[in-house]
């Protein structure tokens, strides 16, 4: 067990190094100054001047150099500094990391609860018109962006309705109905964009399992149908679909951005879309990191629970390379 | 004392290209209780199906379409879906081909048994464990213990079989169904394995259904023995007779083409001629007749049904000629 | 009736789904390619009706806040919605597969590295690598397609490369490398030939992604500028103005998704053919 916790851990880390630096020189390698940006239309601009900035920026140095010097500060907990705002990088994303956490957190649940209910109701008679209901409006969810499956629900429940508030985010130390309130249309939001994913899989995941020959064996020791269903076949179909909940939080995470831009909760998404605009890499850097870390430990977590739940995880070393 | 299973008329279709087919047309059989009953048949001849239907584990589109079945003196086939779970596993218990794969792969092998015992009867877990030790042991594992915490994929495919008969016998069925059961084994393995069933059907006064495809697995196993043909029986009888003067072309045939030492190796092994039948292409006459050396003119217009001679039945019109004219085995 | 006839139907049946999904597509595509034709307006011709005017025989999607014709505007922006799409994924496709294609045959730490590098690429979300690429090459059409399509290239460089991987290892290529085949020659004849069905499902897979990506990208603000405007552009001025009017921000929505839906829809019934295929074979 500690060996296949090692082994992802391994790989877990390479991924991550590989990723953060990536992002850190395509940074680089884009064109566009962003003390140009800030300070060049200001007076006293000259050359001169912008230059000296850029040198106390850390600018000038070769990419290499610059990168270990990030990379150095990373590891201290240093994320640099804001260019807009001056700030500390690490303090600006930690401020926001609460919200989006909360936010991917109630989007897990609601679309792990929605999609496992779907998906049982569709298969009580596959093929029925419910189950090829279902289908279709799995379909359209996969083809709606997360921003459109916002605009409608806000439309619905914020401006047809009057039920939800459209915008805002209250922290919970300053009321939890008050923010819950102002967390279910995103977070419902975020769940239906990600259920169709976890409901395909886990639908084609417990069909298969269905017909297996120890689901046979199960029927036959005399197992009422939900026995059967609860114990041998949602266990067995749950393991392939763990990875795939895996990759699905960071496909949520590439959703949540736009939807915490849209409801204006101020997570990290939000601050990557604003320090985008404003042409802040420094702290786009430290959103990345932040965002990258957490999809990959995310899939780690994932990789363990799988391996926990399914025993033959642990010893078979098949690498799908 | 009554049989332990009785089934008539017993009549399970499939879909096919042409529509649905009989895979199992019409038979009817009795398993005296305390007897070891051999199913024997190619594949395709409706063996399997036969127990999955009497277990009641066949779903849409296969379809039972006629049967009364009697467990003891009590008739099963009329029993709600509901009720007869409380049969399945409890008093017919069955067990399949390839316990690897007939095992939940991410359960241990101990919870699975100890989920048997308690679906039969109300014990606390506890006591659920030291019973399943108990069977355990009696399936002759030596360290029931360690097979009690391990997964199926950590076992060897012996005592996994052994801990599924554990685990079938958890609510000391009347009747065993055995599907193939030491098919997927070597050839040790299997005869330690019947060996086992064979000495827990004495102890336990356990009735065997053994299917198999294997005639020598027939002949060194059970008591009486039924030749399944093209979703029929068309011989049954007691092992002895069947195995010395089959009374079927069929059974007979089987025998012919066997490959051990009472065999001349001087001439050519004698197969049987043709081709398996087509339940499709099933018309008013023996469907065996096509690859048949007794084959006379009645066998083409009518279906022969099963005639008994003494302790044996055999589907044949022409069964007295057969004995006459064969060797005794 | 029959087994054998329930069987002709369902293959029918599917035949008639799969070109009805790609009449769809070409419909589509040919719709909006054909904006300049089939527009009532100019796309960016103010005041030719009230403003936000609801549907009418004139103004078939009604006006937008400047009184400019939806209609005439949706299709622009769908055109140029389809380029960038179209666009992306050709530069996915050739880049990807260029990537899966030589990771495939060359194996050993090529292979690795190429393959690693994908992961690492795959794991950073979309938008966050959209969102520095675009604020810092700006945002015109001729990014966002570079952008795009290079952001979608690491998923198909996986595909090609395992779909080259099973090519080679089937019995008839090891058997013409045996006998002194080039790698590279029997991969362009022959390999190519046969994955190219898998490339095209990932095509519209891609097209649907860079769609999707667009749209995203446009209603966080970093699309086309005005008066130029993609579909995701429309939405974001349309959300901006739900108040005033429910049609600038329905039609668009609606075009995106019937939009991303007709080219995943194509992907999706080319997949199930390509599968059947594999296990009836």
């Amino acid at each position: 067990m500690r060996n296949f916790i090692l082994r992802r851990a391994a790989s877990s880390a390479i991924v991550l190094v590989l990723s953060v630096v990536t992002v850190f020189l395509s940074i680089r390698i884009l064109p566009g100054d962003p003390v140009l940006l800030k300070y060049g239309a200001q007076t006293g601009a000259t050359p001169a001047a912008l230059d000296a900035l850029r040198e106390s920026a850390g600018l000038n140095h070769p990419m290499l150099v610059q990168l270990m010097i990030w990379l150095g500060g990373v590891v201290r907990g240093d994320f640099g500094t804001s260019f807009i705002s001056q700030l500390p990088v690490s303090e600006l994303v930690g401020q926001r990391i609460p919200a989006t956490l909360e936010l991917t957190f109630f989007i897990v649940i609601i679309a792990s609860i929605l999609s496992v209910l779907l998906v049982l109701i569709a298969i009580r008679k596959p093929g029925s018109a419910t189950d090829r209901f279902i289908g279709y409006v799995t379909s359209i969810g996969f083809s709606t962006p997360s921003f459109i499956i916002g605009i409608i629900l806000v439309y619905i429940f914020a401006l047809r309705w009057h039920i939800l508030p459209s915008q805002g985010f209250k922290p919970m130390d300053l009321g939890v109905v008050q923010n819950m309130k102002l967390m279910i249309l995103p977070a419902f939001t975020g769940a239906m964009v990600v259920s169709p994913y976890l409901i395909k899989y886990l639908r084609t995941s417990i069909l298969e399992t269905r017909v297996s020959s120890y689901v046979r064996t199960a029927k036959g020791k005399g197992l009422s149908s939900s026995a059967v269903l609860f114990r041998h076949i949602l266990p067995n179909s749950i393991v392939p679909t763990l990875t795939m909940l895996g990759m699905i939080v960071g496909f949520a995470l590439g959703g949540v951005f736009v939807i915490e831009y849209m409801f204006a909760v101020p997570g990290i998404g939000s601050l990557a879309i604003e320090s985008a605009s404003a042409r802040d890499y420094s702290v786009l850097q430290g959103v990345s990191v932040v965002v990258i870390a957490f999809f990959i430990i995310t899939t780690f977590v994932f990789d363990l629970v799988c391996g926990f739940v399914d025993p033959r995880q642990r010893v078979l070393q098949v690498k799908s390379r | 004392m009554s049989d332990v299973l009785r089934v008539e008329n017993l009549t399970v279709t499939v879909p096919s290209f042409e529509g649905a087919v009989a895979a199992v047309n019409d038979i009817s059989f009795t398993i005296p209780t305390g007897t070891k009953v051999a199913l024997v048949g190619e594949s395709g001849s409706g063996k399997s199906l036969t127990a999955f239907s009497i277990m009641r584990l066949v779903d849409h589109p296969v379809k039972i379409q006629t049967g009364n079945i009697w467990l003891g003196n009590r008739e099963i086939s009329s029993l709600t879906d509901k009720e007869f779970r409380t049969i399945r596993g409890a008093e017919i218990a069955m067990i399949y081909q390839d316990p690897m794969s007939t095992l939940n792969p991410i359960m241990r092998v101990g919870r699975q048994i100890i989920e048997s015992i308690q679906l039969y009867s109300n014990v606390s877990t506890k006591a659920a464990k030291i019973r399943a030790l108990e069977l355990l042991n009696d399936v002759g594992i030596l360290e029931p213990e360690k097979s009690l915490n391990s997964y199926p994929f950590e076992m060897s495919g012996g005592m996994l079989q052994r801990s599924v008969i554990a685990m079938a016998l958890s609510g000391s069925p009347k009747l065993l169904i055995a599907d193939e059961a030491t098919t997927a084994l070597d050839v040790t393995t299997q005869a330690r394995v019947l060996d086992l069933i064979d000495k827990l059907a004495v102890e336990r006064n356990l009735s065997v259904l053994l299917i198999t495809h294997d005639l020598g697995v027939a002949a060194q196993f059970a008591d009486e023995v039924m030749v399944m043909y093209d979703g029929r029986i068309v011989e049954k009888g007691s092992v002895r007779q069947i195995f010395t003067r089959p009374m079927h072309p069929y059974t007979r045939a089987l025998l012919d083409s066997r490959c051990d030492d009472t065999v001349d190796y001087s001439q050519p092994i004698k197969s049987i001629p043709g081709q398996p039948p087509r339940p499709a292409l099933r018309d008013d006459k023996c469907s065996f007749a096509s690859r048949c050396s007794f084959v006379q003119e009645n066998c083409l217009s009518s279906t022969p049904t099963l005639i008994k001679y003494g302790d044996t039945s055999a589907a044949c019109f022409h069964s007295e000629k057969i004995i006459s004219t064969s060797e005794v085995f | 009736m029959t087994f054998e006839a329930l069987k002709q139907m369902k293959r029918m049946k599917a035949n008639l789904r799969g070109s009805a999904s790609l009449i769809l597509l070409l419909g589509t595509l040919a719709i909006f390619l054909l904006a300049n034709v089939l527009s009532p307006y100019g796309p960016n011709e103010i005041g030719v009706g009230d403003h936000f005017a609801p549907p009418s025989g004139a103004h078939l999607f009604g006006t937008d806040n400047l009184g400019r014709d939806l209609l005439s505007r949706i299709l622009f922006g769908g055109r140029i919605t389809v380029l960038i799409a179209l666009g992306a994924t050709s530069i996915a496709l050739i880049l990807g597969s260029a990537w899966g294609i030589l990771a495939g045959i060359r194996g050993g730490w090529i292979d690795e590295f190429l393959m690693r590098t994908a992961d690492a690429l795959m794991a950073v979300p979309l938008i966050l690598f959209a969102l520095f690429c675009i604020s810092a090459l700006g945002s015109s059409v001729a990014s966002l397609i570079l952008v795009a399509g290079i952001l979608l290239s690491p998923s198909t460089a996986r595909m090609a490369r395992s779909a080259v991987k099973a090519e080679l290892a089937s019995p008839y290529v090891v058997s013409a490398v045996a006998s002194g085949f080039s790698k590279v020659r029997l991969v362009w004849n022959e390999v190519m030939v046969n994955i190219a069905p898998q490339l095209l499902v990932q095509i519209s897979i891609n097209a649907a992604s860079a769609v999707m990506l667009e749209a995203t990208l446009s209603f966080v603000g970093f699309g086309l500028q005005p008066p130029n405007a993609s579909l995701g552009t429309l939405i974001l001025q349309g959300y901006a103005q739900i108040y005033n009017s429910i049609w600038f921000v329905l039609f668009p929505v609606i075009t995106v998704m019937m939009t991303i839906l007709v080219f995943n829809n194509y992907g999706e019934q080319l997949r199930l053919s390509l599968d059947s295929k594999r296990s009836s074979s």
